[in-house]
Formats: structure tokens, C-alpha cells, sequence
């Protein structure tokens, strides 16, 4: 699609009737400032996307003065297109009608649209409709560029969703990630539901949904803290390299940053050396012990004295034992060894009885009381009664004197006791070691602190000696050191959150895995068939859906670059890097110019201007390639940072890209310092361009006055 | 090649298929008619949702979710 003409009336500075006969490629439109560039932009701007309202503010003040009141007028933007060899017209217009002096009343606009097919056919049809259809809504959102701002258009963190939605395949993946998780959950309900129903094990499955749901709610709050750390650095790193950008003396600061990052490193590491954790070694390590030999020597002189009064009482106990075996012994070899006659012949009984009637009835004798005879019964009765109760006693003689072995287990202890004491006698040394180790790491990170407090003097010398004014260097400096400890800090958060973020998804994966075996064992077979089944086709959707979205990055990235080259070349060589990253709902781009692998945080405008154009350009192709068909490009003002040479060599490299492309912009003009005429400088003369107009006021004009304003087109 | 025979495709070059499923890439179906017809319960399904999203008469929700689980419950 070509615009091969755009005619304004009476819209603003453009009074009466003005065309801008345009061509195929580059047409450039000069101007200085205030003469009418922005006013030609904000023209077409109001024909592709301007809204019914506030007309009276567009009409052109000198029509309006030379207007008798009660007349009208029309205010009319017109764009002639040709597109597949048809042309067609669109125009946007309303009526002004004069009401008082400087005061219109305006009708609403009306847009038409005329199709001339290639035999010069003319057809009346819906303007709105026309346009949208052969300069769809969704590529002029990338076709229009007002200042250098505009440019960067991955501000917004719609942009990737947008520029797919238009030119890639992937918006069709979109949808299949979202349906194949849905089915997925489906399964994996279907697989809980049937699994609930075995109440074998309810408490446990419980248990474990409870767990899982507790892990993800965690793990998606370690990765927001994780998404937003990154980001801190970047901003961190990004301010950093804005701050040592001010500095004259750059490689110096780069060689005392990475100094001050060894010292730092070194200091961490050493700090990490000292043990100071005196508690715990004071149990766990038994210092508290230190001083246990003297107890320990009192202790076992106790416990042997103890031992050896038990042994002696044990020994005296013995004794008797084996007097009163001896007794039993020698009592036997009275009676020669021959075996003695039961206790109990005669019978008790009997004893009694012949004792009682005086008369032995062994021997049938006479045994009067106080005779031997009576004697002899009354001993061998009392013999007998005695060897009654000896035998119940008996059984005692074999009890142990101590039933418990106590005083063995206490010479053990002292034993064990006496075995540690070697290891107890190095504890001493061994405090005194760790305490000279300890001394000697805090006298190293002293050292390595004034060290470091050094380098920063130093680092703050260079930084003093910087370009930019004494007040915002007052600032930088303030916040330098405090950036580079916030990097530091975030770093080690960057750390620790990847570091938790693993625990957790290898406890959910372990969590996960004993769930499912519950399923194996409770759920109906198919159900859980069907779950896998649609637990892998989620990842093929999702997996597909990245790498559409990746490929498509990675096209944008090479065109991007392929131009970055050719607008900066001989100048940086850095690259445009393209970075998707997954946020909680969405996915964003993030742009980056990148030297060597190193991020460049805060590039300068004008090579930020080659960069966004650079990825405009990139984006044009692309909608070249899936449309098969041109669109142009409008840019207001979009190289006033790169200075007249470099916007020369800007214009001569972008001539050879193939769209149609018009820029306005407000170089190549020259003011006579005292006629105050203006003139195009010959330098533009060099400039490769397939068409040039310069919009001028007409002079005389009074710049407080509106109705003395009127923009000239002037074709070159 | 319609469109929903270039995201079938997209889809049966996943390393899955043939890293879990042992699929050849020679035996895999090229359109989603031919996939519609397959004996593998993957192939089929993944052809189902795909007629059903990007076919000639797109399905709900919830009819995408009956086909998709009704044929892999009795297919399994």
C-alpha cells in the first residue's frame, strides 16, 4: 500500500487547500519548528483515529477570520492510496460555520471512501470501512511514531501479545496451552474424585492435597519474590551504569569496582571462617568439660575406695560362707564318714513320748529325768528340732550379699572416663586454636576493610570527576555506594529464592509422586491412563506454544539487528536482545542492547532512537512478509537527537529499506542571522530521498496571532 | 495445508512422542483427518482437540472436554 497523496483544507495551520503529491520510498518533509510538521502528523492522525469532538479546535483561525459570518466551510483531511493497483480515497471533512467573530459551530465529520478499480472506475463506499481494510486498525498502531518517545513501543507490556496477534503464528498456540491445562485439571479432578471414594486412604490423601496446595501457594510466592529481585537488579545495575556513565575516568572505575567486588568476596568468605559458635561447641563439642579432670580424679578415688570396702565385705561375707561349709564338713568326718541316721529316727512324736514316760523304748531301759539315758533323748529331740528349722533357713545361705552390681558399673564409668580424658585434655588447646584463628580472620578482615574503605575513597575521587553538574553529582554519589550494596544484597536474595524455589518444587515433585501412587492403588485404572495421557499433551502445547513464541522473538531479533547495522554502522556494535519473560499471567519482551554478553543499561538517545527504529523497521518487514503486502511509516521528529550529520547518514541508509516512509523532520534548515530568511542548507542536497517538501509559514506572520498563520507546501 | 494440519504438525514433532511414546517420525499421520484415525490414544487425541479448536465448526469447553476424555477413558 502506498499513500500516493494526502490534501489538507483549512485544518489548522493549513489553510485553504494544501497537497503533499507523495512517493514510493522515502519523502521527507522539512520544517523548522512551529511551521507546520507536527500539524501535517496530527492531520493524518485525525483521519486514521480521530474522535467526533472539540471540531471547532481544528479549524484554521485565518479561514475562519476571512469568513463572513454566517457562511461556512469545510475542514478536510483526504489520503489517495493505492493498493494492488486499485486506488482509493478516503476522506475525513466536517463543516465550520461561522457563528461570531473567531467562534464556529462545527457539524459532526463524515467519513467517505471512494474505490477506483484499474479501468478508472469509480464506487462510493463506507470511508471508516475502507480504511480499516487497506490499512488495518492494528498495523497503523505501528506505522504512526510522533517524537523519540513513541518509538519504543515495548514500553508497554501489551506489545509482544500485540505485535503476535498480527504477524505470528504463535497467537494460534495461545489458546491450546490454556485448553490443555484445562483438560488436564479435568483429569486430574476425575483421578482425585475416584480415589477419595477408597477410604483406606482418606486421612493420608487428605494429608497430602493439603501439603501440595500449601507447596504451590509457596513455591508461587517465591517466584514473585524471585521475578521482582530480578528486577531490582536490573534497575540497580541499570542506575549503576547511568551513574559510572557520568564519569570521565570509566575503565579506572571498572577495574576499582571489580577490585572492591574481590575485596568484598574476600571479606564474605572470611567472615564465613570464623566460627563464633561457642554454644554449640560448649555442648556439643563438650567444652563445658575443660576443666573435668579434677572431679573425674575425685570421682574415681571414690568409686575405688567404694570398691574396695564392697570387695572387703563381700570377702568377709565369704568367710563365714566357708566357715559354715567347713562346720557341715567336719561334722560329717565325726561320723567317720559313714553315713548318719535320718533326724527323724525315732520320730519326733516317740521322742516325746519315751521323754514323757521316762523310759528309752530303744533300748528298753529306765530313763529318769536328770539321768544320762534322759539326757540323750532330750539332746537328740532338740537335735532334731533344730535340723527342722536349719532346713527352712538353707535356701538363704545361697543369696548373693549384694543383689545389685552397682560398684561394677561404677568402675566402668571411671574407666570409660579415664579413656576420654585424652580427648578432654586437647579441648584446651583446641579453644585456644579457634580463638587465635578466629583472632587472626578478624585481624585479615580489618586489613581487608580499610582495604576496601580505600578503594572506595578512590572510587569516589573518580566519580567526583564527572561530567555532570555538582548538585546531581551530589546525588549519584549519595546513592552509588547504596546501589552497590543493594546489588550485593539483592544478588544473595537472587541466591536464596532459586535455591528455596528448588527445595520446594523437589518436595512438591516428592509430594506429588506419593499422591499419585495413592491414585495407582485407589483410583480406576483408565482414569489415571487418561490423567498421563493429558498431563503430556499439556506440556507438548505448552512447550510448542514457547517455541512459536521464541521463534518468533528470535525473527524479530535478527531483522532488528540486521538493521541496527546498517543505521549504526562504523558506530557501536553492540546487539538488540530480545527476553521473554514469564510473569504470573503473562508473558512480556523486554528489549536490551547488549555489548559483548554485558547488558547496556542506559544507552544514550540517539542510539536508543537507532534501536527502536531499527525494531519498527524490523516490524514493518515482518508485516511486509505476512500481509505480502507494504504499509508505510509516518514518524514526527524521530532523529532530533542524532544532529544534522548523523540524521544525513540516518536518512541515506534508510532510503535503501523497501516501504514508503515519510519523515518529518527539522534539519537541513538555515535562519539568516540577519535577514532572518530561512533557507535549506546544501547539505541536503546529499541526502538520498525520493521526494522532499519543506512547510513554511508565509511571511509576514505575527507568531501571537492564529489568524496570520498559514503553512506552505512547498515540493522540492 | 490448512492451518490445523500445520499446528498438528507443530505439535507431533514434540521430542515426547518419540522420547516416551517410541513414535517414528515416518509413522506419525500428517493432516488431522489421518490423525482422527489413528490406533495411538495420544495421536487421536491431541487430533480431537485440535478439530475441536481449530476445525471447521469450533466446540465448547466443556464438549472439547467430553470427546477428548470419553475416547481416551474407553481407548485406554
Amino acid at each position: 500500500m502506498i499513500i500516493r497523496k494526502i490534501q489538507i483544507d483549512n485544518y489548522l495551520c493549513y489553510y485553504d487547500s494544501n497537497t503533499f503529491e507523495l512517493s514510493e520510498g522515502l519523502n521527507i518533509i522539512l520544517g523548522e519548528n512551529g511551521e507546520g510538521k507536527t500539524k501535517f502528523f496530527e492531520a493524518v492522525d485525525w483521519l486514521f483515529n480521530g474522535e467526533n469532538r472539540e471540531l471547532d479546535m481544528l479549524v484554521s483561525a485565518k479561514k475562519l477570520n476571512e469568513t463572513e459570518i454566517g457562511d461556512s466551510f469545510r475542514v478536510r483531511v483526504s489520503m489517495t492510496v493505492e493498493q494492488y493497483g486499485e486506488k482509493s480515497i478516503i476522506t475525513k471533512s466536517f463543516l465550520a460555520k461561522k457563528e461570531k467573530a473567531n467562534e464556529c459551530s462545527t457539524s459532526s465529520f463524515v467519513i467517505e471512501g471512494i474505490s477506483e478499480n484499474s479501468s478508472g472506475e469509480r464506487t462510493q463506499v463506507d470511508g471508516q470501512t475502507l480504511l480499516d481494510r487497506i490499512f488495518p486498525f492494528q498495523i497503523r498502531k505501528y506505522s504512526m511514531f510522533k517524537g523519540e518517545a513513541e518509538l519504543n513501543i515495548f514500553e508497554s507490556d501489551s506489545a509482544l501479545a500485540n505485535l503476535i496477534n498480527l504477524f505470528s503464528e504463535a497467537k494460534h498456540y495461545d489458546k491450546y496451552s490454556e485448553k490443555g491445562t484445562f483438560l488436564r485439571e479435568k483429569a486430574e479432578k476425575a483421578v482425585e474424585d475416584s480415589s477419595k471414594l477408597d477410604k483406606k486412604n482418606e486421612s493420608l490423601y487428605k494429608k497430602l492435597e493439603g501439603e501440595i496446595t500449601l507447596l504451590e501457594r509457596e513455591k508461587a510466592k517465591y517466584l514473585v519474590h524471585l521475578n521482582s529481585t530480578e528486577e531490582e537488579i536490573r534497575k540497580i545495575e541499570g542506575n549503576l551504569q547511568l551513574a559510572e556513565s557520568h564519569v570521565s575516568n570509566a575503565d579506572a572505575l571498572g577495574t576499582l569496582n571489580k577490585r572492591i567486588k574481590e575485596i568484598e568476596e574476600k571479606i564474605s568468605h572470611l567472615t564465613g571462617r570464623i566460627d563464633e559458635n561457642y554454644t554449640t561447641s560448649l555442648f556439643d563439642e563438650n567444652w563445658i568439660l575443660v576443666n573435668f579432670e579434677s572431679f573425674h580424679k575425685e570421682f574415681a578415688e571414690k568409686v575405688s575406695a567404694h570398691s574396695k570396702t564392697r570387695r572387703e565385705i563381700q570377702s568377709e561375707h565369704d568367710k563365714q560362707q566357708g566357715i559354715k561349709v567347713g562346720e557341715r564338713k567336719a561334722k560329717a568326718e565325726l561320723l567317720n564318714n559313714a553315713i548318719p541316721l535320718p533326724n527323724n529316727i525315732p520320730s519326733k512324736a516317740i521322742m516325746e513320748e519315751m521323754l514323757n514316760d521316762e523310759i528309752c523304748k530303744v533300748c528298753n531301759r529306765e530313763a529318769k529325768k536328770g539321768s544320762e539315758a534322759y539326757e540323750f533323748m532330750m539332746k537328740r529331740l532338740k537335735t532334731y528340732l533344730e535340723s527342722q528349722v536349719t532346713e527352712q533357713n538353707e535356701p538363704e545361705k545361697d543369696e548373693p550379699l549384694f543383689k545389685y552390681d552397682y560398684t561394677n558399673r561404677l568402675d566402668n564409668l571411671s574407666i570409660s572416663h579415664e579413656d576420654n580424658l585424652k580427648n578432654l585434655r586437647l579441648i584446651r588447646t583446641k579453644i585456644k586454636e579457634l580463638f587465635e584463628f578466629n583472632d587472626d580472620r578478624k585481624k585479615d578482615i580489618e586489613e581487608l576493610n580499610e582495604q576496601l574503605e580505600k578503594e572506595k575513597t578512590e572510587r569516589e575521587k573518580i566519580l567526583g570527576n564527572s561530567s555532570i553538574g555538582a548538585e546531581k553529582l551530589s546525588d549519584v554519589l549519595k546513592n552509588y555506594n547504596a546501589w552497590q550494596r543493594d546489588l550485593k544484597n539483592r544478588n544473595q536474595d537472587q541466591v536464596d529464592y532459586t535455591t528455596k524455589l528448588k527445595s520446594l518444587e523437589s518436595e512438591l515433585k516428592a509430594k506429588k509422586e506419593e499422591k499419585d501412587k495413592i491414585d495407582t492403588s485407589s483410583a480406576n485404572s483408565f482414569l489415571i491412563k487418561t490423567r498421563n495421557i493429558l498431563r503430556d499433551i499439556e506440556t507438548i502445547f505448552v512447550d510448542t506454544k514457547e517455541k512459536k513464541f521464541d521463534e518468533f522473538i528470535e525473527k524479530l531479533q535478527t531483522k532488528s539487528n540486521n538493521f541496527f547495522k546498517t543505521i549504526n554502522i562504523d558506530a557501536f556494535t553492540g546487539t538488540i536482545v530480545f527476553t521473554r519473560r514469564n510473569k504470573i499471567n503473562r508473558t512480556i519482551v523486554e528489549v536490551e542492547l547488549q555489548e559483548d554478553g554485558r547488558t547496556f543499561y542506559k544507552p544514550n538517545q540517539s542510539l536508543l532512537t537507532s534501536m527502536h527504529i531499527s525494531i519498527l523497521f524490523a516490524i514493518s518487514e515482518l508485516a511486509s512478509e505476512i500481509k505480502e503486502e507494504n504499509f508505510p511509516m509516518i514518524f514526527d521528529a524521530p532523529t532530533s537527537s542524532f544532529g544534522e550529520y548523523k540524521t544525513a547518514q540516518f536518512l541515506n541508509l534508510i532510503f535503501e529499506t523497501e516501504n514508503q516512509k515519510i519523515l518529518l523532520i527539522k534539519d537541513f534548515l538555515h535562519t539568516d542571522k540577519v535577514t532572518k530568511t530561512l533557507s535549506i542548507k546544501k547539505e541536503f542536497e546529499n541526502v538520498r530521498r525520493n521526494k522532499a517538501f519543506w512547510v513554511k509559514l508565509e511571511r509576514p506572520f505575527d507568531p501571537n496571532n492564529l489568524k496570520t498563520i498559514n503553512s506552505q507546501v512547498i515540493t522540492l | 495445508m490448512a492451518r490445523k494440519d500445520d499446528i498438528l504438525k507443530s505439535f507431533l514433532t514434540h521430542e515426547l512422542l518419540e522420547s516416551k511414546y517410541d513414535f517414528r517420525k515416518e509413522e506419525l499421520p500428517n493432516t488431522v483427518r489421518e490423525a482422527l484415525n489413528s490406533d495411538k490414544p495420544i495421536i487421536k487425541a491431541i487430533a480431537l482437540i485440535v478439530e475441536g479448536l481449530d476445525g471447521t465448526s469450533p466446540v465448547t469447553d466443556s464438549v472439547l472436554r467430553n470427546q477428548v476424555t470419553q475416547f481416551l477413558n474407553e481407548a485406554l
